[in-house]
């Protein structure tokens, strides 16, 4: 009555494909599964095995290896392994980092400078949860100070569906999961079931659309203190990426920072920054 | 260049000791009539020392091959004698300062979280650079800021002071041991190693693991400073030191980098993601330490 089909439901992976496979995706995306995250990677891998008929995972391997056909896969690969889904405060070593050690830095060397500016730029801000995000710490951080300076953050996505809904600026529950309640208190209006940002922090915040292959608009975004472009340099081929990230390079001010994904990596793709450690997060300064 | 606090350090008739079998452990690993035979009948002197040696020794930690290591005559021929001496040093240490003290427990814990992972990443690194410190490393880190729980132990109050005050001024607890105590752990560390007579490159990396520069053992040292940067950045940390670094900038970097280690080459991103996991290297050997020997632990297959 029924064909055979290979059930991948039941498929496991070994320690050894998954060092092959963590390696591989390494290799190709830059994003690095530890030893504990077999089976978060095991999860995230199912449906691209059900999806080309394996049954295993080392045919899923062997696949991404050896078949020609294998490039076409392997977007639907990396969207699988980074979680699209986005929020507020998102990652939060990473945030704590901006906010406890990249920030005051920033600022202090501007102050030193004798000039209150300061320039973010969320590259691929999605809904908008990273752009506002920035926006209310460097809101905390200043306090009522913040009139003094000339802060803008800009931020930039590809889709105007997403641009849409930043403009909006209202959020549900489930997106504000990791904000913390007085911050929550503060800059959102709430009717119950949404959340809207404040004016005072939109106002901080400058949305528009960018194609990061524009070469010539993506130049054009200069004098940035700090840049976040978090998974978005694994849709790249290496040839793009390097010419993406050394022109992020050169949007950067002296003294400012990259921040990518959390577990994404640049080793192989440019040594123009220095590599920074922050307690459990990895930033990228330009010096 | 003495103060208050280390001379009375220095004066204190019960600080800890090293247990006896310890000391004549590493005194008998000096003596030239050094034999596997006499190293694992001093060791048996101590029942509770030999049962805890041979649960690391069967631990995920040392293990080689499948087979279970039932005795230390075993464990000596295959893990060689230094191998056996380190572990031995190692689980005394543990068991005189216990990582649950009386006071401060959280602290405490929180201090030798802090050692555990400086030891394990060293490890890491060391196998990485082929550096064969011959599990030295791991003794090493482990061992680098026993003044901290020495200072704690005795100046508990003060102690407390300089970790609030490294947290509100945001400075490294050396500073801070400076300023509420007039010395630092690295002074009181190399103090102890000295009068437990722990073998001279631990007495070294205690004062110099902050300024690798000056240290004579210098790869073994280094190798330890950015350890324990390193499981700072994975926040295993203690008091003010949430701190920001370039691991390329450091004094210790070089100084591997001019004794030929290849560090250019390591790929420094993915060996931080690769210690993500530390957290439970750092659980597992605490219990592996911490456990009572019984049958079952020893035989446990890990
Ligand atoms: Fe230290
Ligand atoms: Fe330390």
């Amino acid at each position: 009555m029924s064909e055979f089909k290979p059930s991948a439901g039941t498929a496991q992976m070994t320690d050894d494909t998954f060092r092959l496979l963590r390696d591989f995706i390494y290799e190709h995306s830059g994003i690095y599964f530890s030893d504990t995250k077999k089976s978060q990677l095991e999860n995230r891998l199912i449906l691209r095995l059900r999806a080309n008929n394996l049954s295993d995972y080392d045919k899923y391997y062997y696949m991404l290896k050896y078949d020609p056909q294998a490039a076409k896969e392997l977007r639907s690969l990396f969207d699988s392994v980074t979680t699209n889904e986005t929020s507020f405060f998102r990652s939060p070593p990473q945030i704590q980092a901006f906010q406890e050690k990249a920030l005051p830095e920033l600022m202090l060397n501007r102050e030193n400078m004798g000039e209150k500016t300061l320039r973010l730029w969320s590259a691929g801000c999605s809904t908008g949860d990273e752009p506002y995000t920035m926006a209310i710490i460097v809101k905390e951080l200043l306090q009522e100070n913040l009139c003094d300076w000339d802060v803008k953050i800009f931020a930039s996505d590809i889709s105007e569906k997403a641009l849409r809904s930043a403009r909006a600026a209202t959020y549900n529950e489930y997106t504000l999961r990791s904000v913390p309640p007085e911050i929550k208190k503060k800059y959102f209006i709430s009717n119950g079931t949404q959340y809207k940002i404040t004016d005072e922090i939109r106002m901080l915040v400058e949305l528009q659309y960018l194609n990061f292959n524009d070469d010539k608009r993506v130049r054009l975004m200069r004098g940035f203190d700090a840049i976040f472009c978090r998974n978005v340099l694994i849709y790249f081929d290496d040839t793009a990426k390097k010419r993406f990230v050394s022109q992020l390079y050169d949007n950067l001010n002296p003294g400012g920072y990259l921040f990518i994904g959390h577990s994404e990596s640049l080793h192989n793709i440019s040594r123009a920054f220095k590599l920074v450690h922050f307690p459990g997060a990895l930033g990228y300064k330009k010096e | 260049m003495d103060n208050p606090v280390f001379d009375t350090i220095k004066n204190i008739d019960d600080l800890p000791t090293l247990p006896s079998i310890a000391m004549e452990v590493i005194a008998l690993s000096r003596s030239p009539e050094v034999s596997i035979n006499k190293v694992s009948e001093c060791i048996y002197k101590d029942p509770p020392l030999a049962t805890k040696v041979l649960r690391m020794a069967n631990s995920s930690f040392y293990r080689r091959g499948s087979n279970e290591v039932d005795t230390l005559h075993r464990a000596i021929l295959m893990m060689g004698l230094n191998e056996i001496i380190n572990i031995t040093t190692s689980v005394s240490v543990l068991s005189i300062l216990p990582p649950k003290g009386s006071e401060g427990e959280t602290l405490r814990k929180a201090f030798w979280n802090h050692c555990i992972a400086t030891g394990l990443i060293a490890r890491h690194i060391d196998n990485k650079l082929g550096m064969r410190s011959m599990g030295r490393e791991f003794v090493a880190g482990l061992l680098h800021d026993i003044g901290k729980i020495i200072l704690d132990e005795y100046f508990h109050k003060e102690y407390m002071e300089a970790h609030a005050f490294s947290i509100d001024v945001d400075c490294p607890m050396y500073d801070a041991e400076l300023e509420v105590l007039g010395t630092t752990h690295m002074e009181i560390g190399h103090f102890l190693a000295q009068k437990w007579d722990l073998p001279g490159y631990i007495a070294d990396v205690n004062l110099y693991h902050h300024q690798p520069i000056d240290a004579k053992f210098k790869d073994i040292t280094a190798l330890i400073s950015i350890s324990d940067l390193l499981a700072k950045a994975k926040e295993f940390s203690f008091g003010g030191d949430r701190l920001s670094f370039v691991l390329s900038d450091q004094q210790a970097w070089h100084i591997l980098k001019q004794m030929g280690y290849p560090v250019h080459i390591l790929d420094l991103e993915r060996f931080t993601f690769e210690i993500e996991d530390i957290g439970e290297e750092v659980n597992r050997y605490i219990s592996t330490v911490s456990e009572p020997g019984t049958e079952e632990n020893v035989h446990e297959r890990i």
